[in-house]
């Protein structure tokens, strides 16, 4: 009976994974154990108190508001904030010049492509580490100190201590703008549907053009006026150091982002022209058989098959941007990195858990991303079909 | 035949237990052990600090923190040169030390009550008493730290003068902008290129960081002190006898510039020395060595190979060096400073 049962594939191959299961628990378990007890041992301390010490640490770029008589559970996050920030940004950015130089590449003009060609080639051999230090004091280097700043209309300032711009005393009116912008946009989307709806019906062309700039162009421009009429401005003054006032976007941040953007654009080019290369030249020959005009082509026919190619490679990049963007650790970019697992673990010493929660926040986003992408291409392919 | 055994083990306890010629039983020491079987001593430094601890082109080691390191392996291994020095950064320096990669941390590390009592790490005594300040360009006219409202300063993240900084700012209402890099070189590089106005750390790593500057008469190093730094050699918690070695070696070190015992005369003093203190010191009284398990001219070797507290002072940092710092807090205690040592009785 036992002997029957044990010959039975699937009762055989569900004891393996039981098993597996077990041991791969036991593991963790005993390395839990191991690590604590050890540190018991060495008088360190354990657990996830010291989150709700003060935290006493001045961070030099802050989005969430976040000052230093606050814990360090808000340093964590302040910390994850700007990670997010420059990840975001660095994706789209890098997207766009990807795409552009992918295009490029393929172009039939001699000169481009090979200009293309010779930046993939380039950056596709450096390490990454050479760009965020080239462009950091690069960029350091470049720009002036503060008392000869560059200033545009006495309200924006650029020295080496970064790009300095007003600040809004009171932010309601932004928050009321950013929400009509959004409403705007959302009409454009439900025009856009409407009017093709309308079109598949009766044949009648909608002046998309003209509402378009209406609802994205004049709306936002008024809403932004209406905000910035409404408060009251912070604005940079020289200062016996720097100039007093405003808010600063830090030279570390422009250099990470610029690291990024061009490291990866290199990538995501060679992505773009291997996905485009990849649809058949018979697609092409087929369209403009239809009739099809040239960006019809490419919008209608070669980029949802070349997008079914390049979406999972591109997926791997932008896990990539997140992970790279701890780079800025090393030019002081006060990144989740450099500000938990450098200042925080420093001054409590519990290097377990901090790198343990460093190490779940890259997981987290990294995995969101993923899922992301992955249900775009699911969609992308479903369109395709 | 075990009876027997027994029995035997303890007369020989109890007779070791009565004379004071037999050697006691020492409390097991297993650092002690590991430098002598492995024969060097593992000792955790700066990175690169003139003064302190910095490696010259030839990758010998020199400073106050070193000369600390070749005492105590003088007075371990009876040989001032056998010392594996490992260079750490502010991050590294406690896991380094925590997970036994070093036997000791002599590293310009300010003592705190929660490293102390959340690292694991003991503090085995002050050989440095630091005080945290500002380096600024003479071209700002800042001349106190009180000037600095408005500047960007940078620090190296996870010190204590990032702390220190942020907090004496935010008790006085002055707005500074800290940027915090991951190593020093790294802050005050960028300190050097312009990024910041202001670096901070102690007067005497200051100091020693102004010589790595491009321009070193440019900056101006303030004097008045924000904090109060003192800095010794660091221990892992456990093993209380190799605590012990390490904090009498620095004790001696102090007690032999009080008692008058240099490199110099070391040798006279030994054999001629009326004082029972000094006899004491160097082994020529009684076995003070061999109470801690090392050889009873532990002291002698220490002091003839690198010298007392007060030569290694201005060798390293003092007036003989680049750094010029007079001794300040760091004079004996008979002479106005804050230097002591318990006597070696």
């Amino acid at each position: 009976m036992l002997g029957r049962l044990l010959f039975d594939r699937k009762i055989r191959d569900r004891l393996w994974q039981v098993a597996i299961g077990v041991g791969l628990t036991a593991l963790v378990a005993f390395f839990v154990r191991n690590a604590s007890e050890n540190m018991v041992k060495a008088g360190i301390a354990a657990g996830f108190d010291f989150l709700w010490r003060n935290s006493g640490i001045d961070v030099p770029f802050v989005l969430t508001g976040y000052k230093s008589s606050d814990t360090l559970w808000a340093l964590f996050w302040a910390g994850v904030a700007n990670t997010l920030f420059v990840t975001v940004i660095a994706i789209v950015l890098a997207s766009v010049l990807g795409f552009l130089i992918g295009l490029a590449r393929l172009s039939t003009h001699w000169l481009l492509s090979s200009v293309a060609g010779a930046y993939v080639e380039f950056v596709r051999n450096i390490p990454l580490l050479f760009f965020v230090l080239f462009w950091y004091f690069g960029v350091i280097a470049s720009l002036p100190q503060p008392n000869d700043s560059v200033g545009l209309f006495g309200a924006i300032f650029l020295n080496n201590r970064g790009l300095t711009i007003p600040y809004p005393l009171d932010g309601s009116g932004f928050r009321w703008a950013a929400a009509a912008i959004a409403a705007s946009i959302m009409l454009m989307w439900a025009v856009v549907r409407w009017s093709t709806i309308r079109k598949l019906r009766t044949g009648a062309d909608t002046p998309l053009l003209s509402i378009g700039i209406a609802l994205c162009g004049v709306v936002p421009l008024l809403a932004l006026f209406w905000a910035g009429r409404s408060t009251a401005w912070d604005m940079p003054l020289a200062g016996r150091f720097n100039l007093r006032g405003g808010t600063v976007l830090i030279p570390e941040f422009v250099a990470l982002l610029m690291a990024l953007v061009t490291y990866t654009a290199g990538f995501i080019a060679e992505i773009v022209r291997g996905g485009i290369a990849a649809v058949p030249s018979g697609q092409r020959e087929a369209a403009a058989a239809l009739g099809l005009r040239g960006g019809q082509i490419l919008r209608f026919v070669v980029v949802p098959q070349a997008m079914r190619v390049i979406i999972p490679p591109m997926t791997s990049q932008y896990l990539n941007v997140l992970k790279n963007s701890s780079f800025g650790a090393v030019i002081a970019y006060p990144d989740v990195v450099s500000l938990f697992m450098g200042s925080a673990l420093n001054n409590v010493g519990q290097a377990i858990e901090i790198i343990a929660m460093v190490l779940a926040v890259y997981l987290f986003f990294g995995l969101l991303v993923s899922a992301l992408m992955n249900w775009f291409n699911t969609r992308m392919a479903l369109v395709a079909q | 035949m075990k009876l027997v055994s027994i029995v035997t083990g303890m007369i020989v306890g109890l007779a070791a237990a009565d004379g004071p010629a037999v050697a006691q039983t020492l409390v097991p020491s297993p650092t002690l052990d590991a430098i002598k079987a492995r024969g060097n001593l593992e000792c955790g430094v700066h990175l690169g600090l003139p003064g302190f601890s910095f490696a010259n082109d030839k990758g010998e080691w020199a400073g106050i923190d070193v000369d600390y390191c070749k005492a105590l392996a003088a007075a371990v291994l009876g040989d001032a040169t056998k010392v594996k020095f490992t260079p750490t950064s502010v991050q590294q320096r406690w896991p380094i030390l925590q997970s036994g990669q070093v036997d000791l941390l002599s590293r310009n590390t300010t003592i705190t009550f929660s490293r102390n009592a959340s690292l694991g790490v003991n503090f085995q005594g002050i050989n440095f008493y630091e005080g945290q300040t500002f380096i600024v360009r003479k071209s700002s006219k800042a001349t106190t730290a009180k000037d600095l409202d408005g500047a960007s300063i940078c620090v190296a993240a996870g010190s204590t003068e990032e702390k220190n900084a942020a907090d004496w700012f935010r008790e006085r209402s002055l707005k500074v902008t800290i940027t915090n890099f991951q190593k020093n070189d790294d802050a005050i590089a960028a300190y050097d290129a312009g990024r910041c106005d202001a670096y901070t750390a102690g007067v005497g790593a200051l100091a020693g960081q102004r010589i790595k500057l491009k321009t070193p008469d440019d900056h101006l190093v303030m004097s008045d002190l924000i904090s109060n730094d003192p800095q010794g050699p660091t221990t892992r918690y456990g093993d209380e006898r190799w605590q012990g070695v390490v904090r009498w070696v620095l004790n001696g070190m102090i007690a032999a510039e009080a008692l008058g015992v240099t490199s110099k005369n070391v040798d006279e003093m030994k054999a001629n020395s009326k004082n029972s203190e000094v006899r004491r010191l160097l082994g020529a009284e009684g076995n003070f060595g061999q109470m801690l398990g090392l050889p009873n001219d532990w002291m002698y070797n220490a002091i003839k190979q690198v010298g007392n507290y007060g030569e290694s002072y201005e060798r390293t940092v003092g007036m003989e060096s680049a750094l010029k710092l007079q001794r300040g807090a760091n004079q004996l205690w008979l002479k106005g400073g804050l230097l002591f040592t318990p006597p070696f009785q």
